[in-house]
C-alpha cells in the first residue's frame, strides 16, 4: 500500500448532522487534490438512494463509492471518522471510507489491502478510537507486512 | 461451484463481500470459486449461488436461475456462512 492515507485525507470529527454531509466532508480532500470532481460526490449520494444502504458493510463502517470513471480523475481513498454515529438509511455509521476508482480494475490491490486491515477487529477498534497518526501508522504497518507475503 | 458476489457497481462492496465469502468457503471446506460483479452483469452471468443485498436481491431473483441470498453485513463472515450452510443443506435435499 503506497501511503494510501496521510494527514490530508483522514478527518476525525466529533459529530455531524447527516450522512450526506459526512460524505461531502469525507470527499473534500479528494476534491481539493482534484482526484475527483463534484459529480462523484453527487453520484455517491445518489447511489445510496438508488440501491439502498448495503455499503454499510458492518456495524459502523460504510464503503462509499459510485460508478468507476465518472467524476474520477485518479485512484484515491479518503477516510472520515465521526465519533457520534450517524444514521445512514437505518444503519449506524462512524467510519466513512471513500473509494474513487478511475476504472473497474486498478483499485483492486489497494482496496484488498485496506479491507484486510479493516477486517481485523483490533484495527477496526483503533480506527474508531485512535488518533490520525495512529491510523496512518496502522496502514503503513500493513504496507511493510505486505512485503513478507 | 461458482458463487457470485453482487453489488450496484461491482467494484467496492461486492469485492469485500467476495473476500468475506472466500473466508467462509474456506472454513466450511466448500470447493467453490467466488467472483464479484455488478448487478447488470450478474443478471447475465450463470452461477450456482448469488450473494447480494436485500434491495438488489429483489432485482436479481427474477433474472437468474440459481438461489439468491441477501446478506445484511457484507463483512460478517458468520452471516455469509449461514447462507452457505443453508444452501448446502437445500442442495443435499434435492440430490
Amino acid at each position: 500500500m503506497q501511503n494510501v492515507f496521510s494527514e490530508e485525507n483522514i478527518k476525525i470529527i466529533s459529530q455531524i448532522d447527516n450522512w450526506q454531509k459526512a460524505v461531502e466532508i469525507a470527499c473534500q480532500p479528494l476534491l481539493e487534490e482534484k482526484k475527483i470532481t463534484q459529480k462523484y460526490v453527487t453520484n455517491i449520494i445518489k447511489s445510496v438512494k438508488k440501491y439502498g444502504p448495503y455499503m454499510v458493510l458492518t456495524d459502523y463502517f460504510a464503503l462509499m463509492h459510485a460508478k468507476p470513471g465518472e467524476g474520477v480523475n485518479q485512484l484515491a481513498m479518503s477516510l472520515l471518522v465521526v465519533k457520534e454515529p450517524i444514521d445512514l438509511e437505518g444503519k449506524k455509521v462512524k467510519i466513512f471510507l471513500i473509494l474513487a476508482c478511475p476504472d473497474s480494475k486498478s483499485h483492486i490491490k489497494t482496496l484488498k489491502e485496506v479491507a484486510g486491515v479493516l477486517m481485523d477487529q483490533c484495527n477496526f477498534e483503533l480506527i474508531l478510537k485512535g488518533t490520525k497518526s495512529q491510523i496512518i501508522d496502522l496502514f503503513q504497518k500493513k504496507e511493510m507486512d505486505g512485503g513478507k507475503k | 461451484m461458482k458463487i457470485l458476489a453482487v453489488c450496484g457497481f461491482g467494484v467496492g462492496s461486492s469485492m469485500l463481500l467476495k473476500m468475506t465469502a472466500e473466508k467462509a468457503v474456506k472454513e466450511l471446506d466448500i470447493n467453490a470459486e467466488v467472483e464479484n460483479t455488478d448487478l447488470s452483469t450478474a443478471q447475465a452471468t450463470p452461477a450456482d449461488l448469488y450473494l447480494t443485498s436485500a434491495e438488489l436481491k429483489t432485482e436479481l431473483v427474477h433474472s437468474v436461475n440459481a438461489p439468491v441470498y441477501s446478506v445484511k453485513k457484507f463483512m460478517d463472515k458468520e452471516e455469509v456462512k449461514q447462507c452457505l450452510m443453508d444452501f448446502r443443506t437445500k442442495s443435499n435435499q434435492n440430490d
